[in-house]
């Protein structure tokens, strides 16, 4: 079966974001062991790279926002199958609804708090400790996963309806 | 009602939203949001905790340590470390009765000090391994449960992505804590070959024999494995050495087994995108239900039930003992049915207060570390323990001509060996504390 124009510019979306994710990720790796080697040789004239644990948090944070689409699109996230089988065709269509709706409530939550948080920083001009970053970049960075994090858990609200409709169809 | 029995009745809730398949990290972020809402009247705190609580949560210094893990595991196995592990082993053991299936195991304790994972562990040894088990006439039965439980190693062998969240959850040491996983690590290795060899005997139709390999040829299969042992020395080494902070290890164990991969050629461009993709995904999961169990702890503290209901216990005068046994055999109930990640995230809120406030007469700093091992250990076992012990279909989905019953079965006398080794460890604290009292 092809896959619809949607579908399939969710899944390009999903997977660009957590690949952009995945690199960042190998961008901290680096990073780290630049700044770990610097500090090994002080005595050479290197240091660390300062502000090295600020860059491995801001870093990493924009990571795991990234990594929530992909998750969620493939059911990566943890769940008790036990019972599926037991529970027939309908009721299993019908839960599915129920858990995508809940997860398209938490992913639309989690994007619109982690928005006004980032104005609460803005507006309070917070910066990093060390490197003086602006922490409400880190947060609009960030955005980005959440934002996507809230189109992909639509798009599984509406495919689990979808496929319920023809369920019950049947 | 009151705050507390909101906070009691949300556990029936919660565990049927669970048993329904809501994600279970929704399921607690959903209920920690209601019951919240009812304890204050409204959302106010909720929706300000929330502005800052994810992004503080996922970029939080302690826990950066977990996706580099992964993405460590993700690289190990790409540079095919299991198959020089499973190679060296197998030289030095596969001639003894039931010497392969050892050779898996002892395969597994080796990867499992380069991956956190207990499933990437079995997965990657399993591929690996069962081919040769079978080549060399091992039953399905046999082969399928020591791959099974070789791979609980993975996570009892540090690194350990559940003893990075014990730490954070009881603001343990993550150092010590590893140090202290070193020796039941060890233990379980042991204890999962010696309960091969007596399985063998018991069943001698179910291995077959190898020829014995001369000592030259045994040496220049441990040739290989230099890389996984140093890969282990630096990442081990220079967190206890002080050179670098837990995170930062794990950073420089992902470059490590990167570089390999780079070299031994497994990493192409493609495989990179599959590991990276992988990675996200396992990230993913156990960011989300780190989230929600921080919701669903911050409504419980509200309630103020992890602190009565440690009060409570400690009134009734219970022997610290028996309560040790009936949170231990709880684990072993619900790691049946629960996976091991959320399950810590559940629970250690609630029993750490009960567990502290009993006298087992240690410090309280050894107590924490002595019972984030027997958690460890017990939540492990729900890994290899049927209906849904997850490790079961890892392995089983890749010999397809062995039914889920034979691996079941097969597993059983290893989950044995584990009940066996965890009350050597409650009766013993000494095994786990010995490393750390050594080294600090």
């Amino acid at each position: 079966m092809a896959r619809s124009f949607l579908t399939s510019s969710i899944h390009v979306l999903a997977r660009y974001t957590a690949l952009l994710g995945g690199f960042v990720l190998l961008a901290v790796v680096i990073m780290s062991c630049v700044s770990i080697i610097g500090r090994a040789l002080t005595v050479f004239g290197l240091t660390s790279i300062p502000g090295d644990f600020e860059m491995v948090e801001m870093g990493i944070g924009f990571a795991v926002f990234a990594s929530l689409p992909w998750c969620h699109l493939h059911k990566g996230h943890a769940s008790v199958d036990l019972f599926q089988p037991a529970f027939g065709r309908h009721l299993n269509a019908a839960i599915d609804i129920v858990a995508d709706g809940l997860m398209f409530v938490v992913a639309t939550l989690i994007a619109r708090q982690l928005w006004l948080g980032m104005l609460d920083k803005k507006q309070y001009s917070e910066t990093t400790f060390i490197l003086q970053f602006p922490v409400y970049l880190a947060y609009g960075a960030a955005m980005l996963g959440a934002v996507v994090f809230v189109i992909v858990s639509l798009y599984c609200f509406g495919r689990s309806i979808g496929r319920a409709k023809k369920e019950f169809a049947q | 009602m009151s705050d507390l029995q909101i906070g009691l009745a949300s556990f029936p809730v919660l565990l049927l939203l669970i048993f329904m398949r809501v994600p279970i990290g929704v399921a607690m972020l959903s209920i920690g949001f209601t019951g919240t809402y009812l304890v204050n009247g409204n959302t106010i705190m909720t929706m300000s905790q929330l502005k800052h609580l994810t992004y503080g949560t996922f970029s939080n210094y302690s826990f950066s340590i977990i996706p580099l893990f992964l993405l460590m595991g993700q690289f190990a196995t790409l540079g095919g470390m299991s198959a020089a592990l499973f190679k060296s082993a197998e030289s030095w053991l596969g001639h003894r009765k039931g010497g392969v299936a050892m050779a898996a195991v002892g395969a597994c304790a080796g990867f499992g000090a380069i991956c956190g994972s207990s499933l990437a562990t079995a997965a990657t040894m399993g591929q690996v391994a069962l081919p040769e088990l079978r080549k060399y006439g091992y039953s399905g039965r046999l082969a399928t449960g020591a791959l099974a439980a070789g791979g609980t190693l993975g996570i009892l062998i540090p690194p350990s992505v559940i003893l990075v969240i014990y730490a954070i959850l009881t603001e343990q040491n993550i150092a010590k804590l590893f140090m202290a996983a070193f020796l039941p690590g060890i233990l379980a290795a042991i204890g999962y070959m010696i309960c091969i060899a007596i399985y063998v005997r018991i069943y001698p139709d179910s291995c077959g024999t190898r020829e014995r390999l001369s000592y030259s040829e045994r040496f220049k299969a441990l040739l290989p494995v230099i890389p996984v042992l140093a890969i282990f020395l630096i990442v081990v080494g220079g967190i206890y050495g002080g050179i670098f902070t837990p995170t930062e290890a794990a950073a420089v164990g992902a470059a490590c087994t990167g570089l390999l991969a780079l070299v031994t050629g497994g990493l192409t461009w493609l495989k990179t995108k599959e590991a990276i993709l992988s990675t996200a995904n396992a990230t993913g999961m156990i960011f989300l239900i780190v989230l929600g169990a921080g919701f669903f702890n911050s409504f419980l503290a509200l309630t103020q039930l992890p602190q009565q209901s440690a009060e409570w216990v400690a009134m009734q005068g219970f022997s610290p003992w028996t309560v040790l046994a009936v949170v231990l055999a709880l684990y072993l109930v619900f790691g049946c049915v629960m996976d091991s990640l959320s399950m810590v995230l559940l629970t250690v809120p609630i029993f750490f207060p009960i567990m502290m406030a009993l006298d087992f007469g240690m410090s309280a700093t050894d107590f924490g570390l002595w019972f984030g091992i027997l958690v460890l250990i017990v939540v492990e076992v729900g890994l290899i323990t049927p209906p849904v012990g997850m490790n079961l279909f890892v392995i089983n989905s890749m010999a397809k001509d062995i039914p889920i019953s034979e691996t079941f079965r097969g597993t059983l006398p290893f989950v044995i060996t584990d009940l066996i080794r965890v009350v050597i460890l409650v009766a013993f604290p000494s095994i786990t504390l010995l490393t750390v009292w050594l080294f600090y």
